[in-house]
């Protein structure tokens, strides 16, 4: 059985020591990391502090060096992206420090991707995120772009404010098949509708299948809208992206 | 980059890591969710406001958050605002005392949706006109 002085990470062995609480987790993570190298140790501890400019480097350092790209994901990224989970579960760390770790983690991915590529893993789906025109909030869009990346889709996120000509020009480059749309005003709702009629204008509606979503959309305002599915929250967010590309859900 | 073009990865192994990366990320969805309710998720662990927006908790500098705290009324809040403003610099402190429900702040009244909905039909109805 791993003790933690097994573990050569500092910071590893302080966020087990300090965040973890239930006994079995404290041992499922210290014989996990205890077995892991010492780079993946660092790389997860770059992770968990959302680091995503030493998850860039070191990830591609570690590939420089001939590390396997399963090895980086399972036992820097993923490996570290639980001891996340876990902290925010416990409250020791909130939504914006999550965020802050999930774009680690895709800082990391990034350079896994044409790997996965080569190897014949393709994307799920191509995704365009983006918070409407006159609205700039972007938490639950941001969890949906979380969701959605650690479900297989590639996600081109434009921010907020985003206009529909950006909505139309994002899609047009990156030859995407879908496009979630977010908005959390009543006042900026409507500019879904405007997208959607910006899409029929460019002749490029029948191109993409149009999701939104934020806390006042419904149902309702999706049909109204002309979108062609909304999703409650990024769980479902998920689950309507692979309905409306056909993917196993 | 060194032998990366020779790496595979066996697509149904790939499969599985995405399930517990979902697993994970489900897990803070969920918890996203219920912290909504006594939290606001723009607040970071330091209490400071990560928005892009104006908010009326927001104390931005130690006299923007003395001032905040000592129109409402709390000796304490002034001086916690300051120290937070002063120390933190560059982003917001959040002065909110925590307890109330963010998701209810999307909850608009029903006016305001029919407002919304009134100019949904409008911009369909404009860029008909329009393409017609």
């Amino acid at each position: 059985m791993a003790e933690l002085t097994d573990i050569q990470n500092e910071d590893i062995r302080y966020e087990i020591e300090e965040y973890l609480e239930r006994d079995e987790e404290i041992e499922r993570n210290i014989e996990l990391f205890a077995r892991v190298s010492p780079g993946m140790q660092d790389l997860a501890a770059a992770l968990i502090e959302g680091d995503n400019g030493a998850v860039d480097q070191m990830t591609r350092d570690a590939l420089e060096k001939g590390i396997e790209a399963t090895e980086i994901m399972d036992d820097g990224l993923i490996a570290g992206m639980g001891i996340v989970g876990i902290k925010f579960r416990e409250n020791f760390i909130f939504v914006p420090e999550v965020l802050a770790c999930a774009r680690a983690m895709k800082a990391g991915m990034t350079h896994i991707e044409p790997i996965l590529s080569a190897s014949g893993v393709k994307p799920v789906g191509k995704v365009i995120m983006g918070t409407v025109k006159g609205d700039l909030h972007d938490i639950g869009k941001n969890l949906c772009a979380m969701m959605l990346r650690g479900s297989g889709f590639e996600v081109i996120d434009l921010g907020v404010d985003t206009s529909p000509d950006d909505f139309i020009d994002a899609v047009e480059e990156h030859g995407a098949n879908l496009l979630g749309m977010s908005a959390l005003l009543t006042t900026t709702m409507p500019n879904m509708a405007k997208t959607v009629e910006a899409f029929i204008d460019a002749d490029l509606r029948d191109e993409v299948q149009i999701m939104v979503g934020g806390a006042p959309v419904t149902q309702e305002f999706a049909d109204d809208m002309g979108a062609d599915g909304y999703g409650k929250d990024a769980l479902a967010c998920v689950s309507l992206a692979k309905e409306l590309i056909g993917a196993k859900a | 980059m060194g032998d990366k073009g020779m790496q595979k990865i066996d697509p149904l192994d790939h499969q599985q890591r995405l399930d517990r990366i979902t697993e994970i990320f489900a897990g803070m969805v969920t918890h996203a969710d219920e912290q909504a309710a006594y939290r606001c998720p723009y607040r970071d662990r330091f209490d400071q406001c990560t928005a892009k927006f104006r908010c009326t908790n927001q104390a931005k500098t130690a006299v923007e958050g003395a001032v905040k705290g000592a129109v409402k009324g709390a000796v304490k809040g002034a001086v916690k605002g300051a120290v937070k403003g002063a120390v933190e610099g560059e982003l917001p402190g959040c002065e909110h005392d925590g307890r109330f429900d963010y998701r209810s702040a999307w909850e608009s009244d029903p006016q305001s949706y029919d407002r919304a909905k009134a100019k949904i039909e409008q911009i369909h109805s404009n860029a008909s006109r329009l393409r017609a």
